[in-house]
């Protein structure tokens, strides 16, 4: 019994370093939109909105571009204003 | 009063005259509801992301309002069945913005 314990225990830590250590490494990064330098979003600034829309034209999820949730909120609401004004298109090619 | 601001679409092949039919009518709206045009910006004729009215290309009018909200529906009344504008949309804002913005026409 008391083998098959410490056996289970190395294989816990072996596992933790090879997966787990990826994922701690994404949380560090911040957010690219807030802070003190970060750009205005707005509807008019067509360059800042196309980096966040995929080439069908999909607002990307937060979880991929690590934009912060209230960022986040603001940055689809401008996104959708510039497509009413045909600056963005709602469908890719 | 509250600041706004519109933005309008009109069909690219306009000449002058018809441009300012339309920009004299939405002067007179808003020369009745005691409101002002505060800016007023040209994005010059821009390709749409989209078909509107079977047109692929369309001129941009951006102008900053200073009035009530019923200007706005009325302006907005007047678009909706004019058939040389294509689209339009306004949005209620807290500042009135100096610089210019990016979609300005450069020449």
């Amino acid at each position: 019994m008391m083998k098959r314990k410490k056996d289970k225990k190395k294989f816990s830590k072996n596992n933790s370093n090879s997966l787990f250590n990826k994922s701690n490494q994404r949380q560090s990064k911040s957010c690219p939109l807030s802070g003190k330098n970060a750009p205005e979003i707005n509807y008019k600034n067509l360059k800042l909105l196309k980096k966040y829309v995929s080439d069908t034209a999909k607002i990307l999820p937060s979880r991929i571009t690590n934009v912060s949730l209230g960022k986040q909120r603001k940055l689809s609401l401008e996104i959708k204003k510039a497509r009413v004004l045909a600056l963005m298109p709602y469908v890719g090619e | 009063m509250n600041y706004y601001e519109h933005t309008y679409i009109t069909a690219p092949e306009l000449n002058n005259q018809e441009l300012e039919t339309i920009k004299n009518k939405i002067n007179e709206i808003l020369k009745k509801n005691e409101s002002k045009i505060v800016r007023e910006e040209d994005w010059g004729v821009r390709t749409l992301a989209y078909q509107i009215k079977k047109s692929s290309k369309g001129k941009y009018n951006n102008i900053y309002i200073q009035g009530t909200n019923k200007v706005i529906k009325e302006i907005e009344n007047f678009e909706r069945y004019e058939e040389k504008v294509l689209k339009f949309l306004s949005i209620k804002i807290k500042k009135i913005p100096e610089e210019n913005s990016e979609l300005i026409k450069t020449t």
